[in-house]
């Protein structure tokens, strides 16, 4: 016995009355949009509870915009130019610019070379900005290579000036030498780069001839003088500056 | 075989598999779509294959398709509008049954019933149509689903026509001068024709009717800690009838933020803002707060648009957008390739000056405004005076979103 076919036996169900074909055709209809519409109901649903039962792990975590951090920027590192962005006017108190040899020893609490080992990362982001004896003016090639440094900020807040005395003379002339070298860098900044934000980027350190003196070894550092014999003596009449990419 | 010697039925029952697969591909449309209203990011299907795993593609031509202008209507009213895919699904769910009625139904078919189906078939052919060509001229890059949708009302056009040539073709044969079965068309007709409204609209309703109240999430993304730059260094972008600031966040080489421009112009609101610009290209060369570069190029292209000046920023962002992919390409060629064509287009006085210290500082400004503001590391950022709108609100929402916090910004 053969099973008779589905198909031709619902288009005989159709055919046998005038309507049969048009209300099954209406009915599929139907339930084809029904379902669709349930389906879309329960689609927003979905999202609905989503939105407003969010898992905590459904937030991904986005990088904020900030200053510059790098790997130089060690804890202790970061300890000691904080103290001299707190110390010397940089924020907070807008009374004071700058530290003198005493400041700095007092704050940093470590010695000259230690002081001088944190800034060692900092050999090519920064630059020696050198001086004749007992002078205090920029030279052309000194004016260059600073503006150059200023230049190549990149994410950095703050610039630091270090600026030092060679042994030669007083205690008391140098402190005052090493200030007027500090000095001299920023009033070439202020004119050179209009900046309204200078003060509270630039931080100045003078250590005159006391404390934290640079040995012949940086005169390897990049200075303004490529073209001299550079000294134990001519390396610290000088101005160290450097942008510090840590976030302080 | 002769095609034209098929019977009616043949052609309707393709047409309703037509209509079936439009009606599969306008499901996937309107399931990615009602995805995003979580306000999450998520993966968009894009293939001419339905069921397929979702594209996790970011630039993927479906996913600029969906957060485009042109995807929903109704979008100052309700956060994201109401896709039109889900009047394509009712639609499609219509026309599978009255195919599926025009195959199954050999004796008692309704006057006039093919003539409508053809007739009718040509809504979501003309809306197709329609489609296509606002993907040629605005999109960038045809959406697989969309063709799948073209295509389905393409064949259930086609096969319409031709179920109701056949069809004519087996009355003459059968009642060369009967006119009688034709009495009552109109009436069916006007019938069946509320019934594919009905039909079309009711996903719709159903979609409209859910959506939870999203005005609470409006303001919920930040605000700038600092709304001024020191060295008034951004840039000022002159539009016809600025009525409202805002801050955007840019990057010149970023397929999003040409999407995100796109859609500002596109609704007309472009115009009514008053535009602050920040340059944010993520782009390692310029930008610390990247390890390697998203958009190669984009801190030269960036420079340029400084270079434009308050005049000449706008064009040369926007000539930016115009030919980004050929510029992106470029950028990765090296600054050479890149800076010989905004040459080209901008000549020397522009280039020379995006190549200038003066620039990059400029731009090393726009970079410390953001990092003084501590925006999320990603392009565009729009905010509403100092008020973040959300990702999400510049995107599928951004039509709602204005329309709440700035309504006369919209046209």
């Amino acid at each position: 016995m053969t099973r008779p076919n589905p198909l031709a036996k619902a288009r005989a169900f159709l055919d046998a009355g005038p309507n049969r074909a048009a209300i099954v055709g209406a009915a599929v209809a139907s339930a084809l949009v029904l379902v669709v519409s349930v389906a879309v109901g329960a689609m927003v649903h979905g999202a609905k509870d989503r939105l407003e039962h969010p898992e905590e792990t459904a937030r991904a975590q986005v990088a904020v915009a900030d200053d510059a951090e790098v790997a130089y920027c060690t804890p202790a590192f970061k300890e000691v130019l904080q103290r001299v962005i707190n110390a010397c006017g940089l924020v907070g108190t807008e009374q004071r610019r700058g530290c003198q040899p005493a400041d700095v020893k007092t704050f940093a609490s470590i010695s000259g070379a230690d002081f001088n080992e944190l800034f060692a990362p900092l050999k090519e982001r920064g630059a020696v900005v050198l001086f004749e004896e007992g002078s205090d003016v920029l030279d052309d090639a000194a004016r260059k290579l600073l503006d150059a440094r200023w230049e190549d900020r990149k994410g950095a807040r703050y610039f630091f000036v270090v600026a030092r005395a060679s042994k030669d003379g007083t205690t008391e002339g140098n402190r005052a030498l090493s200030h007027k070298r500090a000095n001299s860098v920023m009033i070439h900044l202020k004119d050179a780069t209009q900046d309204p934000e200078l003060d509270k980027q630039v931080g100045l350190l003078w250590l005159g001839s006391e404390f934290a003196q640079f040995d012949k070894t940086y005169c390897e550092w990049p200075n303004s003088r490529t073209d001299k014999r550079c000294t134990p003596e001519a390396i610290n009449r000088s101005a160290f500056v450097s942008w510090v990419d840590c976030r302080l | 075989m002769d095609i034209r010697q098929l019977p009616a039925t043949t052609f309707a029952f393709v047409a309703a598999i037509a209509a079936a697969l439009g009606l599969v591909f306008a499901a996937y449309s309107t399931y990615d779509y009602a995805a995003q209203l979580d306000r999450r990011v998520h993966a968009v299907h894009c293939s001419f294959i339905p069921g397929l795993p979702a594209s996790s593609d970011g630039d993927n031509p479906c996913k600029a398709a969906l957060f485009s202008v042109y995807s929903a209507v109704l979008r100052a009213t309700f956060w994201g509008g109401v896709p039109i895919s889900l009047f394509a699904m009712g639609a499609f769910a219509f026309f599978l049954a009255f195919g599926l009625y025009l195959t199954l139904a050999r004796v008692h078919v309704a006057a006039g019933a093919h003539a409508f189906f053809a007739a009718a078939s040509l809504g979501p052919l003309g809306a197709s149509i329609a489609m296509f060509f606002v993907t040629v001229v605005h999109l960038h890059g045809f959406c697989k689903l969309c063709v799948g949708i073209y295509v389905s009302s393409l064949v259930l056009s086609a096969c319409a026509a031709l179920a109701w040539r056949a069809k004519d073709r087996e009355r003459r044969l059968v009642a060369p001068t009967d006119s009688a079965s034709r009495r009552g068309g109109w009436v069916h007709a006007a019938l069946w024709l509320a019934g594919l409204g009905v039909a079309s609209a009711l996903p719709a309703v159903a979609y409209a009717g859910s959506l939870p109240d999203y005005r609470p999430f409006l303001a919920k993304c930040g605000k700038l800690a600092v709304t001024s730059e020191a060295h008034n260094s951004l840039l000022k972008l002159p539009t016809a009838h600025p009525t409202r600031g805002v801050v955007l966040f840019e990057d010149p080489l970023c397929p999003t933020c040409r999407s995100f421009h796109e859609r500002l112009v596109d609704e007309g609101v472009f115009e009514r803002l008053n535009v602050t610009l920040v340059m944010f290209p993520l782009d390692s060369e310029c930008n610390w707060m990247l390890d390697r570069a998203l958009h190669p190029g984009a801190c030269l292209m960036a420079k340029a648009v400084l270079c434009g000046g308050d005049d000449k920023a706008r064009a040369i962002l926007e000539w930016s957008y115009d030919r980004q992919d050929e510029l992106k390409e470029a950028g990765k060629q090296g600054s050479q390739a890149l800076l010989a064509k905004i040459t080209e287009r901008w000549g020397d006085a522009v280039s020379a000056c995006a190549v200038g210290p003066a620039a990059a500082t400029r731009l090393n400004q726009h970079l410390h405004f953001a990092a003084n503001n501590h925006i999320a590391i990603s392009t565009p950022q729009m905010f509403l005076g100092d008020q973040r709108i959300c990702d999400e609100d510049t995107d599928l929402g951004m039509k709602y979103t204005l329309a709440q916090l700035a309504p006369e910004v919209l046209p």
